[in-house]
């Protein structure tokens, strides 16, 4: 099993051992809005149309480099079907960081961006750092949610705010970007009080210096 | 919440799906610990280097060369082993690294998010649970596919895989389509269940074995680890336990004598073994040997969650055994009436430790894991066995003009750091067909020793006279691998073939 499931998968990027930190992300969102194909595009720069609906939870791993640090991401894609929940908000514990997305062509999906910020409120650590990511922004023929709106929510909620693209890659790699970023942050915060020295003094101005200003829209 | 985990409500299919992920997750988070038990094997020895520059042990001068307290640790330390962080904050080496450890490892998260969910361990234990369940899923799909499948009549989510192995017969053969030996695997309720089902198959070496994997259902998680005794504490059955808290010990090994110390000095933080109740002890093993003789503990400290024991345990060893042997050090909590619950532990590999450093004998704080259970032994039955029913042969080669052979087979189990073990099958005489049907036990074979563990089937043909016994073939089983992929497999073997090479490896 273990042989064939390797090289299934691709056991290089799995196993390799050479990076300095491993985060933990979880996309979540109503059924449909895309965060499948916001996951494919970020790690495999790959778009289909097709809906393919997630059965209960799928991960993709991805190294990047950033702040001169390497950095192994596990991403999880989670269903946003409310029968799979028990399955998903089982992870919400080990995520550092969440996407919360919606469908700016679909108000309902944006509807229930309170309740997935509650959701992360009761499963996830106190800390857990989110973005707000409104996806579909290329179909602006569609659009029902105004980005003035999506701005205010996330605002109200305490994330920053993106829209992005997967169809399009608008934004993705960005709000990615953005997300490690302030996990960074928090980290070195984290670090500080127990421990200036390490990342409090060295990593902190790094950070800043590098960080991109919060993409408020998209460029559509 | 954990409880919650159950995958009842998903089709067959959904469940195949989330499983794999959880295998792929598996083998994110085993590459994850191995990067972070280097991180920490760094740091290790960098602490161990002492403590009296405290870093490069340099002489430190009266007038010049001073060196200056670090922050973080409080040691002097000379002005090469600083990390300058800013014109005005150093940290010495030791420190620098330590918070980089905790950075790289992801502690700091961890340790934030403790403090929201202090009882983190549980899924880890479900997930064990969901993989040994994957493994049954796949097979229970192969086996479908080949029209064979078994009925299974309870929902394979609460069933735990527990004590697995047990080799029984199957096999009455009866057409003689092809050459070959197939070997697959099955899975039974429990014991008594076991069927006997037919194989289709036809071999040179016609052996037909059979894996049943024992499925108990679980009790569910309950409240605590239990432990009624050492064979059930090793036994891994438990369920939901707060694993925190360190241990501080040391070890050296006095290559004089041959004897392997290791001084337990205290504990911190430990959970409460029961509601604001915590009466602690150590117990250590030399894995992989889980016998008494293996055994040390430490008296029972009574109420407290940071005990003292500063106790010495001893083992006669040798020197060269020690690079096999890891370490089990556990901590338990003794309640009443034998009632025992798990806090924790730590296993060391004895093999990267160097015994012969003097720095390594220190004292030294260690982090308190949970148990990895991944093969359980089943707590009903103390010892178990493997059976292997060589049923028959066919087409042997008549290797002597004198005409038919006197076939008898030879099986061998090869067991990690035991003497093989060897039986042998009754001698059919003047049979190029023979129809043995006999049964080989192998007792006392546990099935983490049997996921070592290959065995060897070999034919012979008795001599008539006073020469040797001519070989006629033979194929090796990897035990190991039947029971951890759960695949059915298949043995291509012709008579010509095993006769070229004698030992076929599937």
């Amino acid at each position: 099993m273990a042989s064939a499931t390797d090289s299934r998968y691709g056991q290089k990027e799995s196993s390799d051992q050479n990076f300095d930190y491993m985060f933990k992300i979880l996309i979540i969102g109503n059924s449909s809005v895309g965060k499948t194909s916001f996951l494919f595009r970020y790690a495999d720069d790959s778009f289909t149309p097709a809906f393919v609906s997630t059965v209960g939870i799928d991960f993709k791993v991805k190294t990047i480099y950033r702040n001169d640090k390497r950095i192994k991401l596990q991403i999880w894609d989670t269903a946003g079907q409310e029968r799979y929940r028990t399955i998903t908000t089982a992870y919400y514990r080990g995520a550092m960081g969440f996407i919360l997305m919606y469908d700016i062509t679909n108000e309902e999906s944006f509807n229930a961006v309170q309740d997935w910020s509650t959701q992360i409120k009761t499963y996830s650590w106190d800390n857990a750092q989110v973005l707000l990511v409104g996806n579909k922004c290329d179909m602006e023929d569609e659009r029902v949610v105004s980005s003035e709106k999506g701005r205010q929510l996330a605002e109200h909620l305490g994330f920053e705010f993106f829209e992005a693209s997967a169809k399009d890659n608008i934004n993705v790699k960005q709000t990615f970007e953005r997300l490690v970023d302030i996990i960074c942050e928090k980290m070195s915060e984290s670090l500080d009080t127990a421990d200036p020295a390490v990342t409090g003094a060295k990593q902190g101005p790094q950070l800043t210096d590098q960080q991109a200003p919060p993409h408020q829209d998209c460029a559509c | 919440m954990a409880c919650e985990f159950n995958l009842n409500f998903l089709k067959q299919q959904e469940r195949e799906a989330v499983l794999e992920v959880l295998y792929r997750d598996q083998m994110v988070r085993e590459t994850e610990e191995k990067r972070i038990r280097k991180l920490k094997l760094q740091l290790q020895q960098l602490r161990w280097k002492g403590r009296s520059c405290a870093r490069c042990q340099k002489l430190l001068g009266l007038l010049m060369n001073r060196g200056a307290v670090c922050n973080g640790c409080s040691h002097r330390v000379c002005s090469e082993c600083r990390v300058c962080l800013n014109p005005c904050l150093w940290k010495c080496t030791v420190c620098y690294a330590h918070g980089d450890v905790k950075v790289k490892a992801g502690e700091w998260f961890f340790e934030e998010r403790a403090k929201k969910y202090p009882g983190e361990v549980i899924m880890e234990i479900l997930k064990q649970q969901i993989f040994c369940d994957f493994s049954l899923l796949a097979s229970i799909s192969h086996l479908q596919e080949l029209g064979q499948s078994k009925s299974f009549n309870k929902s394979m989510e609460n069933l735990f895989l527990s004590l697995t192995t047990h080799i029984k017969k199957i096999s009455k053969s009866q057409n003689d389509m092809a050459d070959r030996c197939l070997l697959s695997t099955d899975h039974g309720q429990n014991l008594e269940r076991r069927k006997q089902r037919r194989s289709q198959s036809d071999t040179a070496i016609n052996i037909t074995s059979r894996v049943s994997v024992i499925i108990t259902q679980s009790l569910a998680v309950r409240g605590s680890l239990y432990s009624l005794n050492s064979t059930c504490t090793e036994s891994g059955n438990f369920g939901k336990a707060n694993v925190m808290g360190e241990i501080e010990f040391a070890m050296r090994y006095i290559f004089k004598a041959c004897i392997l110390e290791i001084c337990i000095k205290r504990c911190k933080n430990l959970a409460y073994g029961e509601e604001k109740k915590c009466n602690p002890y150590v117990k250590v093993y030399l894995l992989p040997d889980k016998s008494p003789r293996s055994k040390r503990k430490t008296t029972v400290k009574k109420r407290t969650v940071d005990p003292e024991f500063d106790e010495t345990l001893k083992y006669k060893i040798e020197y060269s055994q020690l690079g096999s042997r890891q370490l089990q050090i556990s901590v338990w909590h003794a309640g009443a009436l034998k009632y025992r619950v798990f806090l924790g532990e730590v296993v060391i590999p004895l093999a990267a430790w160097d015994f012969q450093e003097d720095s390594m004998q220190l004292f030294s704080w260690y982090q308190l894991k949970p148990k990895v259970i991944l093969r359980r032994k089943d707590q009903g039955v103390p010892s178990c066995q493997l059976q292997v029913v060589i049923t028959g042969a066919k087409n042997l080669p008549v290797l002597r003009a004198a005409g038919m052979p006197n076939p008898f087979v030879i099986g061998c189990l090869i067991l990690p750091d035991q003497p093989e073990v060897k039986q042998k099958s009754p001698v059919w005489k003047k049979e190029a067909c023979p129809q043995w049907n006999h049964l080989f036990v192998f007792d006392g074979v546990t099935p983490a020793q049997l996921q070592q563990s290959c065995l060897h089937l070999t034919v012979w043909d008795q001599s008539t006279s006073s020469s040797s016994d001519q070989f006629l073939g033979g194929t090796t089983l990897v035990l190991g691998s039947v029971l951890t992929y759960v695949l059915v497999r298949k043995l291509a073997l012709k008579a010509e073939k095993v006769l070229r090479s004698p030992l076929l490896t599937e």
